[in-house]
């Protein structure tokens, strides 16, 4: 810069700036335009333009589900999420199924199923009328590779592993014949909730722990639907199977849309974009509830939701890992810390009567399997016994009210939280309150991905929730000190490192009772022992809170058939059984509210905006030529 | 380099630019005390012209609102408004008389959590603002006396900053840092420097072409010296100006951090609010009084920063008030 002319130089400067300033104002303005536009577009749910998404081309009908949750893997042998296990069950036929009225076991790939005297050998009659979808006949040799590829590889075991822990030896003497050899009697045999996957596609797969199934399309199966493209965090898109031995589906097309934001998929719903949303908060069933058109379906859920404890992460080869507070490890602290939540408010306040008031591992749902403590053995809620509890502990309050363990650090615990979960959150801030009264401080860490964490035992408490199936089988098996990992690099199926020897001899009882009702006892036993070591707190059994657009989707089964659930169920029904309504009337169901409140909104922007102008045209009168 | 430009050290006696300072009156009391009188002179000079805006009276008026209500909330409302496990109402009640702005999903009083969240919205407005503007000062000061490799090096990293997507930045930045306000306020504060940097070396350069400049460096003065008791106090009124426009935008940034989930879920904030509507599914369900006041508190007090740094703006900067 020439220093002999400061005139030049200011010139220059003025310019400079005042472009600095026009920037500014335009950055200003906008964001000041994103405020009001976000209180607008928040405020304005939908607009009132019918959509026909079905009817688009050609009219092709097209069911579309909002999930929420993200999908694992598309390979069965890794998958454990909901949606993709709900995913697996349209792309592969499992040996058995269960029945949409009752739950029991009902013929799938088997025709039939009977165990030799000494119930260790199992034979199924494969079904000769299923094909694969590229044509090929499937065989009783499929299912055995199937199995044996489990009991052989670790990688291809994370998933099921525990379905297979107890086979011998698997063997397919004929196409139509399944042989299964068991080491002990095992109870889940007519309940083997293991896809069958085509042998010739995955022979030449290398190394099953990595293989996620989605780079070919479309994935060769023989459930009702094939996948015919995938996209992570995207969608899933299925076609159906037109030789489908139980009857091709009536859809032409279901597709699995991912919706990140709750709110985002109910106004797809309201809009007609999707068919089907589930996982509603209770203000938005409320909302929809009045709609016409809209149907919601409030059933008993086959979840349970609770707070489980690091109970110090290991490996199957007596390694500690992870960094899991030392406290939790007392009994007395964890007890302590499930006395202080009240459940009775979680499911009035948070679930606004949505749910269940947890007890029990398993939901009442499944009648046979519901165990509840006695009085005396219930963990009620009881803040005082707590405080009590915790002093005995050896954490006893300082001046600051906080709890102090012998080396004097205060309590303070952090938990993982699942960010795509808002009742996560939302139950945060009860527990913040009632343990912060303990004296306990409480971190939550809500994340979108907490399996990193919770994999390398990285965490103090987390929320913890699992879908059961009918047969309790593996929900049981992932406390087992079996299911957890062999090397802390190593993926376990353990659900949170519980490893305790009189839970796992209990374990190995039921699964080698047949007698229902004897393995019941078992299970129940079970239950109870899992209670008492205080390792997980069930806070609820959330219903399943779901809606759908009678407009797009004429019927559909839930499971039970009474006041059953629609989505995640045991089997394939609801998307099998979805039959679409004639698309003859267009949707009109804009809710007039909504267009109120988007006038209102609208009118306040432009009157805010009109004064800013006019404030900001008078101040600079002067300045205009 | 051993070029940290200290803070500004209003205490020295000395006035920055000698030139313009060589009519003061030469008479009575010490040198403190003269330039004391200056400053309150030049203090009363600026509430005159600051007077003349009308649009600054009003920021200013609602930025005090604002300012009185964010202090005296543990008075007028109290921490209690935050508890869940006390809430007085039921969820998601409509406006009333006794909750004016309705209840939230937990039952508690939206009005007295929008007057709670005006710290936390304020708060990291003001630090990460304070913070992005000392980067820039620094980097501009710096970049502006020292020319040659180092402005090139230093001012290209400033393109750098400019040209990224500050919002995509600081997600980036908010997810893989602890969820708490200083995760917010370092993430406000390290993305929105650059364009006070770039300002304040054009302002640098500008001032250091000056005679008196030269004067003091043949005097002995050295970088420091120059840089934080002449070119600092220069480029101050251009500094505070920024500042104030820059809370408003890091008020608009927390707001929307934490709308996106990435602030601290446990503090009650406006964009926290939003965030917390959305989450209980207020937006399609038409709980609308969940989500107007948050927004338009959020609108208001950005605008009043803006209408108040417009007005410093023009007042300490003598050519964009030459018209009047």
């Amino acid at each position: 810069m020439d220093r002999q002319d400061p005139h030049g130089t200011a010139r220059f400067l003025t310019r400079l700036q005042r472009r600095g300033r026009g920037g500014r104002l335009k950055m200003l303005a906008a964001s000041g335009a994103a405020a009001f536009g976000l209180t607008a577009a928040l405020a304005t749910p939908l607009s009132p333009a019918p959509q026909q998404a079905q009817a688009a081309d050609d009219g092709k009908k097209t069911l579309t589900v909002a999930v929420a949750q993200s999908v694992d893997s598309l390979s069965p042998f890794l998958a454990t999420r909901l949606v993709s296990t709900s995913v697996h069950r349209l792309m592969y036929e499992y040996l058995t199924n269960y029945d949409p009225k009752d739950n029991h076991a009902i013929p799938g790939l088997a025709t039939d199923w009977k165990p030799s005297p000494d119930k260790l050998t199992w034979t199924y009659t494969i079904r000769s009328n299923s094909k694969w979808s590229d044509g090929k006949k499937v065989t009783a040799e499929d299912a055995a590779w199937t199995f044996n590829k489990m009991m052989t590889d670790d990688g291809a075991a994370t998933a099921n592993g525990s379905f297979v822990g107890n086979f011998e030896k698997v063997t397919a003497p004929s196409a139509t014949e399944l042989v299964i050899k068991l080491k002990k009697p095992q109870a889940t045999m007519a309940a083997l909730d293991v896809p069958i996957v085509p042998k010739h596609e995955w022979e030449s797969v290398e190394d099953f722990s990595k293989f996620n199934n989605d780079k070919k399309f479309p994935i060769v199966g023989n459930g009702p639907y094939v996948v015919t493209d995938y996209k992570a965090d995207s969608y899933v898109r299925l076609k159906p199977n037109k030789s489908f031995w139980r009857g091709a589906p009536k859809f032409d097309e279901l597709v699995f849309k991912y919706y990140k934001d709750g709110d985002a998929a109910v106004a797809a719903l309201k809009k007609g974009e999707v068919s089907f949303v589930q996982g509603l908060t209770p203000a938005q069933a409320a909302a929809l509830e009045g709609q016409s058109d809209i149907k919601v379906n409030d059933a008993p859920g086959r979840r349970f939701y609770s707070i489980a404890t690091n109970p110090g992460a290991r490996s199957k080869d007596g390694e500690k890992f992870g960094n899991g507070h030392p406290s939790l490890l007392d009994q007395k602290v964890r007890k302590a810390l499930f006395l202080g939540v009240d459940r009775k408010t979680i499911v009035d306040k948070v679930f606004q009567g949505h749910a269940v008031e947890g007890k029990g591992y398993i939901p009442p749902r499944f009648t046979s399997y519901y165990w509840e403590p006695s009085d005396s053995q219930e963990w009620a809620y009881d803040p005082k016994a707590a405080g009590r509890l915790l002093d005995e502990a050896g954490y006893k309050k300082n001046g600051d009210g906080k709890r102090v363990g012998k080396d004097g650090k205060p309590l303070n615990y952090r938990m993982l939280c699942h960010a795509t979960d808002p009742n996560d959150a939302a139950v945060g801030k009860y527990l913040k309150e009632w343990w912060g009264e303990l004296g306990i401080g409480l971190k939550l860490n809500c994340l979108d991905n907490v399996t990193d964490p919770w994999l390398a035992g990285e965490y103090d408490l987390a929320f913890d929730g699992w879908s059961v199936n009918p047969d309790p089988d593996f929900v049981l098996s992932i406390h087992t000190c079996d299911a957890l990992p062999a090397t802390p690099k190593d993926t376990g199926a353990t659900d949170n490192f519980i490893c305790d020897k009189k839970y796992d001899q209990l374990y190995a009882k039921q699964l080698a009772e047949y007698d229902e009702a004897k393995r019941a006892t078992l299970v129940k036993q079970m239950e109870s022992r899992l209670y008492d070591t205080g390792y997980m707190s069930v806070m609820a059994y959330p219903n399943a809170v779901e809606a759908y657009r009678t407009d797009q989707i004429k019927s559909i089964t839930t499971m039970p058939e009474k006041a059953g659930n629609i989505y995640g169920q045991d089997g394939y029904w609801s998307w099998w059984s979805a039959t679409p309504a004639d698309s003859d009337d267009s949707s009109g169901s804009s809710s007039s509210t909504g267009v109120v409140i988007g006038i209102v909104a609208a009118v306040v922007v432009l009157g805010a905006a009109g004064a800013f102008f006019a404030v900001r045209r008078r101040s600079t009168a002067e300045d205009r030529e | 380099m051993t070029t940290e430009s200290t803070a500004p050290d209003e205490r020295v006696p000395e006035g920055p630019p000698l030139g313009e300072e060589k009519s003061a009156p030469p008479r009575l009391g010490s040198a403190r005390a003269l330039a004391w009188r200056r400053r309150r002179q030049s203090a009363a000079r600026f509430w005159r012209e600051y007077r003349r805006h009308r649009a600054g009276l009003a920021g200013l008026g609602l930025l005090l609102l604002f300012a009185a209500v964010a202090l005296t909330a543990p008075w007028t409302v109290g921490s209690d408004v935050q508890s869940v496990t006390d809430a007085p109402g039921r969820p998601m009640e409509e406006p009333s008389a006794e909750f004016p702005f309705g209840t939230d999903q937990f039952g508690r009083s939206l009005f007295g959590l929008v007057l709670w969240g005006s710290r936390v919205s304020l708060l990291v407005g003001l630090l990460a603002a304070a913070l992005s503007v000392a980067i820039g000062a620094l980097v501009g000061i710096t970049a502006g006396h020292f020319k040659g490799w180092y402005a090139t090096v230093i001012m290209r990293v400033t393109d750098w900053f400019l040209v990224m997507p500050a919002l995509v930045f600081a997600v980036a930045l908010a997810t893989v840092m602890e969820r708490s306000l200083l995760t917010v306020i370092v993430a406000i504060g390290v993305t929105a420097w650059p364009t006070t940097a770039r300002l304040v070396r054009a302002q640098t350069l500008a001032v250091e072409s000056r005679p008196y400049i030269e004067r003091a460096k043949a005097l002995g003065g050295g970088h420091r010296h120059i840089m934080s008791r002449h070119v600092l106090p220069n480029v101050m009124p251009l500094v505070l100006a920024q500042t104030t426009l820059g809370i408003s935008s890091a008020i608009l940034t927390e707001a929307t951090l934490a709308f996106l989930g990435l602030g601290d879920p446990s503090l009650t904030s406006w964009g926290g609010l939003l965030q917390d509507a959305r989450q209980a599914g207020a937006v399609s369900s038409g709980h609308w009084w969940y989500l107007v006041p948050p927004g338009l508190a959020i609108a208001l007090v950005a605008l009043a920063f803006t209408l108040c740094g417009r007005a410093v703006e023009s007042v300490l900067n003598p050519r964009l008030g030459v018209a009047r």
